[in-house]
């Protein structure tokens, strides 16, 4: 059942992906400012917000976990912060492109791309935390109660670094045409691509999952053989 | 600098892609690793009451 | 025996042991001066800029001083089985943690303060000017950093590689506390109004309180016996 949803979604996707990348090169107009540089926004902002909703969506899973004791909101919590931690990487090397061409220089302090590489050096502390735990009651819970002080911390950062940034102001990454909102057609490309990408990482957050299952299959396996 | 504007762009879904082929791949690797591990776990398991002594 | 009373008599035990053996003082400390004259090697001590990043260089040398103080405060309770016994004492888990960070919060403000008067000294930066000011930094900033330090000193105390896992973990999460701390500690250190910052005190304050409710409430979860 798993195999064919992960199967299903990989294909919706793909679909989704071809459509829309005919469109992003293709269809859509050049923007006044960035030319044909801008495009690069179709797949830096859905990648960041892919990456928030799946930290906070672990948030989530975490509080049931420690509500419930059933290890499958661990697993989907560790799965999703996986993922997301992908997705917010591909936000950042985006990013750094986009700047080097908008401003010549790789990093720009940019308050959004800071706070989002303040989330995922936090997330992959999550990650290399879990490494470092075998017994898995113990990763279960201290994984939970990391992503619940990360999550607080996202909101508490958003906000400093944005303030923060206003005192020190630098080059600033936006995406506004002249006038200063985006072009009906382009902000609807935006949330299509979103769509696609949150597919794409709805199918390896199950991918993930399924390795998690097995993992706590080999556990359980060997716990009763006593290796 | 339109030529320049489109290698960068290039480079930038370039970079994007890659990042999450290499994720894909990991996971790849790190299934079949798992998959091999079930087995010889439940292998080591069907065969333990005889390595007991 | 109430959740103060038990959390000031875990500080107190800490603290008295602190003052037995000196071992994290004495290495915080030391840390805390080497670190400062590297620094001095690496701009020009005396230079105007000082004052406009004197604070951001402060605010380092706390928090890597302060991980040689957090790693030592549930890895002290290892050897004899002394962390499984507090566990299973009358007292709770969130009395514990709070109890080290008091502990872990008057030894980090001890070094502080050492390491501010050398500061002066290596720096030539008077820091006597809104010294009330600074004085309400220094205790809410401290404050945030001892709670994490607490909470994070209990969730890698039984892991591999301790030393290295407190700070990779720990670091990201004090990020919106030492920006608070370095704006309003650059801010008295030129001499400028605090009045016209108050959104970083608010930033302290709403970190100290967020940090401090979930530690007290996920310790239970952090600290399982």
């Amino acid at each position: 059942m798993r195999e064919k949803l992960i199967i299903a979604l990989a294909v919706g996707a793909a679909m989704l992906l071809t459509y829309n990348l005919y469109n992003i090169f293709l269809v859509l107009p050049d923007e006044i400012a960035q030319g044909y540089m801008y495009r690069i926004i179709y797949f830096h902002v859905p990648a960041a917000w892919v990456g928030m909703i799946g930290f906070f969506a672990a948030m989530t899973l975490s509080v049931l976990y420690l509500a419930s004791g059933n290890f499958r909101y661990d697993s989907l919590a560790a799965s999703i912060v996986e993922v997301s931690v992908v997705f917010s990487t591909v936000n950042l090397v985006t990013g750094s492109i986009w700047g080097r061409v908008q401003w010549g220089i790789w990093w720009t302090w940019d308050y959004r791309l800071t706070s989002q590489l303040v989330c995922v050096l936090t997330f992959a502390g999550y990650l290399m935390m879990r490494q470092a735990i075998d017994e898995p009651t113990q990763r279960a819970r201290l994984s939970a109660a990391l992503t619940i002080f990360g999550c607080f911390n996202v909101v508490i950062v958003w906000k400093s670094i944005e303030w923060f940034r206003n005192n020190h102001p630098g080059p600033v990454i936006s995406f506004r045409t002249g006038g200063g909102k985006m072009d009906p057609a382009m902000e609807h490309m935006l949330f299509l691509n979103f769509l696609a990408l949150l597919v794409i990482a709805s199918a390896l957050t199950l991918v993930r999952m399924r390795q998690e299952s097995t993992a706590r299959e080999i556990d359980s396996l060997r716990r009763a053989a006593h290796v | 600098m339109d030529a320049r504007n489109f290698t960068f762009m290039f480079y930038g879904f370039l970079a994007a892609w890659l990042i999450v082929l290499v994720y894909v791949v990991s996971l790849a690797r790190r299934s079949a690793r798992l998959r091999k591990e079930l087995e010889d776990v439940k292998q080591l398991v069907s065969t333990a009451p005889e390595n007991r002594t | 025996m109430n959740f103060c009373a038990q959390a000031f008599a875990v500080a107190r035990k800490d603290l008295a042991i602190e003052l037995r053996t000196r071992e994290s003082l004495n290495a915080a400390g030391s840390f805390a001066i080497v670190i400062l004259l590297l620094f001095s090697f690496t701009f020009d001590p005396f230079s105007d800029d000082t004052k406009e990043f004197g604070g951001g260089l402060l605010w380092l040398v706390f928090v890597f001083a302060g991980a040689l103080v957090f790693n030592r405060g549930f890895a002290r309770e290892l050897p004899n089985e002394c962390l499984d016994t507090l566990l299973a004492s009358p007292l709770s888990a969130a009395a514990l943690i709070v109890g080290k960070a008091i502990a872990n919060f008057a030894m980090l403000l001890a070094v502080e303060l050492v390491s501010l008067f050398i500061f002066g000294i290596f720096y030539d930066v008077s820091w006597l000017s809104q010294s009330a000011w600074l004085a309400l930094v220094f205790a809410l900033a401290t404050w945030g950093v001892s709670i994490l330090g607490a909470v994070f000193g209990a969730f890698t105390v039984n892991l591999r590689l301790r030393e290295l896992m407190l700070p990779v973990i720990i670091y990201p999460l004090m990020i919106p506390l030492l920006i608070a701390a370095i704006e309003l500690t650059n801010t008295v250190l030129s001499h400028q109004p605090v009045s016209g910052q108050m959104q970083w005190i608010r930033v302290l304050v709403a970190s100290d309180v967020g940090f401090t409710t979930l530690a007290w409430v996920l310790a239970d979860t952090i600290l399982v016996n």
